[in-house]
């Protein structure tokens, strides 16, 4: 497998607060495939930073709390 | 998962990356078939029929329009729709990759024609680069479906 990129996500868990939310749902609400959404769930690609926010818009809450670094820290 | 709900949840662009995939190198080993054997008949290499390459190529065209079309109408939807931005790197990396594979096949053909001088082997040779091409672009496209981007 390609190596996953640093960034981490809990689109899962957000997507189960908010009434179990399909897969399916969430990629019509920020216009990509649903096959995208399981890529990103699964670290096997970062969205760009315009559907990063769409999707922490489409769960009302702030970037950060959508998505996280695992990379080296900031020196 | 089963092979045939792997096949149904796949994407749409991975499904036409198999189905491409597979049309061309099943029409690039019948290419090299009758190149092979007509050699064989000649006891040389058998120089490049214009008209069979045309329809040939016109063959391949219109097999994968077909099968297009048949995929299209199973999942119209996803037909429809615009490639989003992760289906847009697959495609340009595969795109990107591939051009180094045709570079490639395309100098080894050059190469041959500069050790053996034969014309009729450097246009059969050039042809399957193209193919080789292609085949190579698919192939990447689904790799990067499935290892991730």
């Amino acid at each position: 497998m390609a190596k996953a990129p640093p960034i981490t996500n809990r689109i899962r868990e957000l997507r189960e607060q908010h009434g179990g939310m399909s897969q399916s749902a969430l990629a019509e609400a920020i216009g990509v495939t649903r096959q995208t959404i399981i890529a990103i769930e699964l670290g096997k690609y970062s969205p760009s930073l315009e559907s990063a926010f769409r999707i922490s818009r489409v769960f009302a809450t702030d970037l950060e709390r959508v998505f996280g670094w695992e990379g080296p820290p900031k020196r | 998962m089963s092979p045939s709900l792997a096949i149904r949840h796949m994407p749409f662009r991975e499904k036409t990356a198999w189905v491409m995939a597979a049309i061309l190198i099943g029409g690039a080993a019948f290419y090299l078939y009758l190149v092979t054997s007509a050699s064989r008949a000649l006891g040389q290499t058998a120089p490049p029929i214009i008209g069979f390459v045309i329809a040939y190529v016109v063959l391949i065209v219109i097999a994968s329009m077909a099968l297009m079309s048949a995929l299209a109408a199973l999942s119209p939807r996803e037909a429809n729709a615009p490639a989003d931005e992760r289906e847009r790197i697959i495609g340009d990396k595969a795109g990107n990759w591939s051009s180094y594979v045709i570079v490639l096949a395309a100098l080894g053909a050059l190469w041959h024609y500069a050790m053996k001088q034969d014309g009729n082997m450097l246009f059969h040779l050039v042809f399957l680069s193209l193919m080789l091409g292609q085949i190579a672009e698919y192939v990447f496209q689904i790799a990067l479906y499935r290892r991730g981007v």
